[in-house]
């Protein structure tokens, strides 16, 4: 329907079409941006929006007892006008995406910041608005045990818990160990502080991403969950 | 999962409503003061800043006008961020959610530090096409219209009663327009009926658009690779 | 998809029907039956003297409204939308307008005369004034909102969003800006006279 065409008398408005189904549109459009959600109800995330084969069944909550998020990409309609959001998914393979109902999620939640973690050169960087506010050596993964990579999210973020091998705050991200598929909760990458900071920069660990107490802490006033982690 | 921000409101007016009964609140008691910096926003000539904020009862009203403008104002401004309006409707939620934005920008300088906080929401879609867009904003503007209409008659302060009846009109505005775009006539009726906060409350609270905040953090012990 | 919980969307329904709804509603107004949604009032032996000057001055407003669409009706130049929003609120303003002199009774001013000149001779005119003088009657009615008593409060809070609905309405109609404002300014007595002089109010 033409919101410009010049309305008659005597017609009532013309019913929007749900005939056309268009392609996927992005959420997130400005730049800088990411969006995030809530997982509001079990879902199952699909491979095409309303079809396709299942991907995995996503839960309300986290192991850790938090809010279970997704970063979210796009958004289509199914062939009954069904909306459909396109989710970064907390599964392995690590990077997979899917499917999801609109109304499994809640509302949508922006942000602007950004973790890049460079593998190689051993460091944490978080931008906001693209400008960098942080940056930090990091302890990665060892050999055997590699920290992924790709595009990932911060998830959760745990604190006032009493642990010196995590130091004083930790953020769970969307990304699993490959290879420690067994490990209690799923295997989960997380980025969180440290009673060896003399071992950082290094590739020191399981696969999470290590960084000195005084720097997670920084870290942790300077990132919301849901920003999305970039690993390379 | 859905917390209910009104019912901290209706505690305050059942406050204030026995103060009144009291004789406690007068039309004085904020005049000339209460509209303070947000006059240069309402667009109200004649009235002075003063240390003086609204009475107990006015501002549980203002408060209650609070959340309202909150909700118009966020609806509008993610319907701007979704792109999916087109034509006239796209036109409409740009002018309108501005306009929205400064009535919660006036209403938050006026309470000051009584200002009740911005809630999360979920616009479950509506916010993404645009039939649903102008459905939603119709039946949101004539919300705010009987709502504000509702409230009128309680509000004790002669400023606080000239800033309500101010953006009262505009939200009737809103609502024709939305109407028109929608494909209704935009004026049914030779009289506009008022709702009390009871009823909008609960139709509110049935569109589950107000929602608690996600709860993202935790403290148990973390159990990653390490 | 249907809006979420209680909130109310109103049907969409081809013209011919809404037109007919509003004739039948104010037939039934003009003949003295009680409509639906009127406001019940005090008689005016009960009006505060702020309150008889106040629905005076609304008095002269809504004879003007009335006069202007009777006589854009009677001109015969509307056609369309601007025709459709003509009938269907000069419908609403016999309505308000009788409830004001209802409740001055004797106490009610006199009609005045009026002379709209070219206002009412094209679409464009029509259109312009209308929206003018739906503004005017908003200013009116907020600026003696803080004048009144509750129950003639409660009844101009009843007429004033109407009215803000027909400025939208028109100017929605001739592609202006329905609501360009984040407030509608109250204006004095002295003011409105003014405006409704320069519409065409002879006294």
């Amino acid at each position: 329907m033409s919101e410009s065409a010049p309305r008659l008398a005597g017609l009532a408005a013309s019913p929007d079409s749900a005939l056309e189904v268009p392609g996927p549109v992005r959420l997130a459009r400005e730049p800088h941006l990411s969006m995030w959600s809530v997982v509001e109800r079990p879902a199952t995330a699909r491979s095409s929006p309303g079809g396709g084969r299942r991907i995995a069944r996503l839960r309300t909550r986290t192991p850790e007892g938090t809010d279970n998020i997704v970063l979210v990409r796009r958004r289509a309609r199914d062939a009954s006008g069904g909306v459909w959001v396109e989710a970064v998914l907390p599964v392995l393979p690590n990077g997979t995406t899917g499917w999801i109902p609109r109304d499994a999620l809640g509302g949508y939640r922006r942000v602007r910041t950004h973790l890049i973690v460079n593998l190689r050169l051993l460091t944490a960087t978080l931008e906001r608005g693209g400008r960098r506010v942080f940056r930090a050596p990091v302890g990665v993964g060892m050999q055997q045990w590699p920290t992924p990579r790709g595009r990932f999210y911060i998830r959760s973020k745990l604190v006032r818990y009493r642990s010196t091998f995590y130091g004083p705050l930790a953020f769970g991200t969307s990304a699993r160990s490959a290879v420690l598929t067994d490990w209690p909760d799923g295997g989960f990458v997380g980025v969180h502080g440290t009673g060896r900071p003399d071992l950082i920069p290094g590739r020191i660990s399981h696969g999470c991403i290590r960084m000195r107490n005084t720097d997670i802490v920084r870290l942790g006033r300077l990132m919301p969950v849901g920003t999305p982690v970039t690993i390379l | 999962m859905h917390e209910v921000s009104f019912e901290r409101l209706d505690v305050d007016g059942a406050i204030a409503e026995s103060a009144e009964r009291a004789g406690v609140i007068s039309r004085g008691a904020f005049l000339a003061g209460a509209l303070g910096g947000s006059v240069a926003v309402l667009g109200l000539a004649g009235e002075r800043a003063v240390a003086q904020g609204p009475g107990p009862n006015d501002v549980a009203i203002l408060n209650y006008a609070l959340i309202l403008e909150y909700l118009q104002a966020a609806f509008y401004t993610e319907a701007q961020r979704m792109k999916a309006l087109r034509g006239r409707a796209a036109d409409a939620a740009n002018v309108v959610g501005a306009v929205e934005r400064a009535h919660v920008a006036a209403f938050r300088d006026l309470l000051g530090s009584k200002a009740i906080s911005r809630p999360s929401f979920d616009f479950q879609g509506t916010t993404e096409d645009q039939n649903a867009f102008l459905k939603t904003a119709v039946a949101f503007e004539d919300l705010a219209v009987a709502a504000y209409k509702g409230q009128a008659t309680r509000i004790k302060a002669s400023s606080a009663l000239a800033a309500a009846l101010a953006i009262h009109s505009v939200e009737a505005r809103h609502a024709a327009w939305m109407r028109y775009l929608f494909g209704v006539e935009p004026a049914s009726h030779a009289f506009d009926q008022p709702r009390s906060k009871q009823q909008i409350t609960r139709v509110v609270n049935s569109t589950n658009f107000i929602t608690s905040s996600p709860s993202t953090e935790g403290s148990r012990t973390p159990r990653y690779t390490g | 998809m249907a809006p979420p919980g209680e909130l109310v969307v109103p049907e969409r329904n081809q013209r011919s029907d809404f037109l007919r709804r509003t004739m039948f509603v104010g037939g039934a107004a003009l003949a003295g039956a009680a409509v639906a949604g009127a406001p019940r009032l005090t008689d005016a032996a009960q009006l505060s003297q702020p309150d008889l000057r106040a629905l005076n001055l609304l008095l002269l407003v809504e004879y003007t409204e009335q006069a202007f669409y009777a006589e854009a009706l009677r001109r015969k130049k509307l056609t369309g939308e601007a025709l459709e929003y003509a009938q269907a609120v000069a419908e609403q303003e016999k309505e308000h307008l009788n409830l004001i002199k209802g409740v001055l009774g004797g106490r009610a001013a006199a009609k005045p005369q009026f002379d709209f000149g070219d206002k009412t001779a094209s679409r464009e005119a029509f259109a312009a004034a209308a929206g003018d003088l739906e503004d005017l009657a908003v200013a009116a009615y907020n600026g003696q909102g803080t004048n009144v008593t509750t129950d003639i409060l409660a009844a101009a809070a009843k007429i004033v969003s109407v009215e803000a609905r027909h400025a939208a309405w028109i100017r929605s109609i001739v592609d202006q800006p329905p609501a360009p404002e984040a407030t509608d300014t109250p204006q004095s007595a002295g003011e409105v006279l003014a405006g409704l002089r320069q519409t065409g109010m002879r006294r």
